[in-house]
């Protein structure tokens, strides 16, 4: 636990250039006196895959929660959101530039798979050619036997893969998936990071919140990490190494300095 | 966004609303239980009517008084009162609860479907499943008709006008409280917590003038109550229409996670403080007491001759009736005076000035009704219409009419046996209900 200290204001905090597709600068959050989101700062460049590491408690869900505008912050931990025009995104105003699948949740459990990823799909319109389609995604992520089982029904690493099918579906241009590796085992793990560079190739942005270290490894191309509520470092592997006058260590190395 | 990708998106979100209400136990378990209720009221009813229509060679009742709204569509609608009160709230809840619950309130939150529509989407699903369990009593109707009996069409849509306006009521009411309740059981208890708060405010109410019997005209059980009688009221369809709408707009508000607590409550607070402050003008507003009587009989309306005479009348009536609550004489003078009065009189009071519930221990003036039309006053105790409207009409200066001219009321007797129905509705239907609860994920996948 931190103890709160006032926020830098957002002006003084550094706006990436016009390159990025979100820049985030001073986002805080409190829950009652535990400060738990301070000052974060970083920004998300168009087609990367971004990773969000962390110790458990170190603030992952709830600054994915912020971002995605769901969890209020106050007026003076708000911060600023701002896309790739620098235009400022007010919290509502986010819903068409980032989706945000949270971890742990299990939407309509009652409902088939097959019946609920359809209707999923057509609750945004038809697909543009970025999305793959369902039944690409069906397939991809190996759901194609269990269409037509609940959702309840599901064990937890398909719950997790039938998640990630309901975000890739949607249109959004930057995807913040938490915990998308959770519950998967290691060949799940592989295809499903797989898919996701293939997604961010195909051009989008993704944004995940990891707790394994390998995974991140093997998927982001940068890499934020949080500690204690506040960012420790942001950059691709060699840059953190660099931060972390660690210049042949490895990702689990790094993160152990800087946290 | 384009309209068209809005309006794919509407329906893909009522398909995923309509999965969720097949999905729900509670759904099926009113399903299940409309029939047998609507059942047992329906053939009670019939039996009963045919008992007063001297079935088994007893004596009838006279005929005039034996109508088909009293003593058929009232009962047997009445099932739907109970499931309304005790089983609608549940599903209702439910569909919204189960959504934040699962986490689909975020990521539906996080779409194209704006707040309101969701809640309208939901509202629409309530809706099919409402016909679903509307089915049993429009059976009831189409029984009763095949035995022969009579129906009146604008009373009897009146009626079911009254109920589906109680189901829309109940659901918006669930849906606040879903709203704000972290739990579904919490929203259940604070449900029907308000559904005890209108019966308390109605027993309140009872006997007693002023602003608090105003406000208990208003309350679900009290405007279902005057929809019975074949009212149709423009002030309690714009009160029943803003309470709906002040529910749902506190649900919407409550449910907005892009904004903070504060703000949130104060919304939803507001769409309170507004709709009540509505229908507290709309109560205020005589105009609006306004309205249509389409009971067959005219049982809310003096005759159209002397509705004519009395519209003539333009200065204040005032009527101070010594007669407590519990007094059967109060009760004859509301029903055969009062109630009418208030339907054709522009400028029209009422105080109740007994002091106690039982009126025996008030003291000598005990049973006296003072009317007053403009400065003159007179004191009757007769509670019966033709004395009353003389003694109105002399204080008001106003030509009595020469004669009644409306047609009397017929009355519909028929002593008819309720083939069919206890099979029907005991058995057909929960077995029917049943089985498409049991292979509702067969036929919901085609």
């Amino acid at each position: 636990m931190t103890t709160r200290r006032p926020a830098p204001s957002a002006s003084a905090a550094s706006i990436p250039s016009n390159a990025d597709l979100l820049a985030v600068a001073g986002l805080g959050k409190s829950y009652g006196r535990r400060r738990v989101l301070d000052a974060v700062s970083f920004s998300v460049r168009p087609g990367e895959v971004l990773g969000l590491v962390g110790p458990n408690g170190a603030g992952k869900t709830t600054l994915f929660s912020c971002l995605a505008g769901i969890l209020p912050t106050a007026p003076e931990d708000a911060g600023r959101v701002v896309d790739g025009q620098g235009r400022t995104l007010p919290p509502g105003g986010r819903r068409d530039l980032l989706f945000f699948l949270p971890d742990g949740i299990l939407p309509w459990p009652e409902q088939s798979l097959d019946q609920l990823l359809a209707r999923w799909r057509d609750l945004w319109g038809a697909p543009s050619t970025r999305e793959p389609s369902l039944e690409t995604l069906l397939e991809r992520l190996d759901l194609k036997r269990l269409r037509g089982a609940a959702a309840e029904s599901l064990s937890k690493g398909e719950r997790k893969r039938f998640l990630l099918a309901l975000s890739l579906l949607t249109p959004q241009p930057l995807l913040l998936l938490d915990e998308p590796f959770d519950g998967l085992d290691l060949r799940q793990t592989r295809d499903v990071a797989a898919l996701l560079k293939e997604v961010a190739a195909a051009g989008r942005t993704l944004f995940l919140s990891i707790h394994q270290l390998v995974d991140a490894g093997r998927v982001c191309d940068r890499i934020v990490m949080l500690a204690d509520g506040k960012v420790a470092g942001v950059g691709t592997l060699d840059e953190l190494r660099e931060r972390a006058g660690l210049v042949q260590g490895t990702l689990e190395e790094v993160f152990l300095v800087l946290t | 966004m384009s309209s068209r990708k809005n309006s794919s998106g509407i329906g893909a979100l009522f398909r995923l609303d309509l999965g969720e209400l097949v999905a729900a136990r509670s759904f099926w378990l009113l399903l299940a239980m409309i029939g047998p209720l609507v059942g047992q009221a329906f053939i009670t009813a019939v039996a009963s009517y045919a008992e007063a229509s001297g079935a088994g060679g007893g004596p009838a009742a006279l005929a005039q008084g034996l109508s088909p709204l009293d003593g058929i569509v009232v009962p047997t609608f009445g099932a739907y009162d109970l499931a309304v009160t005790f089983l609608l709230p549940f599903v209702a809840i439910r569909l919204l609860a189960a959504e934040r619950e699962s986490g689909a309130a975020l990521l539906l939150a996080q779409g194209r479907v704006s707040l309101p529509a969701r809640l309208a989407v939901k509202l629409a699903v309530l809706g099919l499943g409402g016909l679903a369990a509307a089915i049993p009593g429009l059976l009831a109707l189409g029984l009763w008709r095949s035995y022969g009996g009579h129906l009146g069409g604008a009373e009897t849509a009146n009626v079911l006008l009254g109920h589906l306006l109680h189901a829309l009521l109940a659901t918006g009411i669930a849906f606040a409280a879903a709203a704000v309740c972290r739990s579904s059981a919490s929203a259940a208890i604070a449900t029907l917590g308000l559904t005890v708060g209108g019966w308390a405010l109605d027993f309140i109410a009872a006997g007693r003038s002023g602003w608090i019997a105003e406000a208990a005209l208003f309350t679900p059980a009290a405007a279902l109550r005057r929809f019975e009688q074949g009212d149709l009221s423009i002030a309690l369809l714009a009160a029943l229409a803003v309470a709906t709408l002040g529910a749902l707009g506190f649900a919407a508000f409550e449910l907005d996670l892009y904004a903070g607590p504060e703000k949130r409550h104060l919304r939803a607070g507001l769409a309170i403080v507004l709709a009540v402050g509505a229908i507290g003008g709309i109560a205020g507003i005589s105009t609006l007491r306004a309205g249509w009587d389409l009971s067959e009989d005219r049982r809310s309306s003096f005759s159209r001759a002397d509705e004519a005479a009395l519209r003539q009348i333009e200065k204040p009536v005032k009527v101070s009736a010594n007669l407590a609550a519990e007094d059967p004489r109060l009760t004859d003078l509301e029903r055969n005076v009062l109630s009418k009065l208030r339907r054709v009189l522009p400028d029209f009071s009422v105080t109740l000035a007994a002091a106690g519930r039982s009126g025996l221990f008030d003291g000598p003036g005990y049973g006296e009704v003072w009317y007053q039309v403009g400065t003159k006053r007179a004191m009757l105790r007769s509670t019966i219409e033709p004395v009353v409207l003389a003694q109105l009409y002399e204080l008001a200066g106003v030509a009595p009419p020469a004669s009644d001219s409306d047609p009397a009321y017929p009355g519909y007797p028929l002593a008819a046996f309720p083939r069919g129905a206890a099979p029907l509705f005991y058995i057909a239907w929960p077995l029917v209900a049943g089985l498409a609860f049991f292979t509702r994920d067969r036929w919901r996948s085609k």
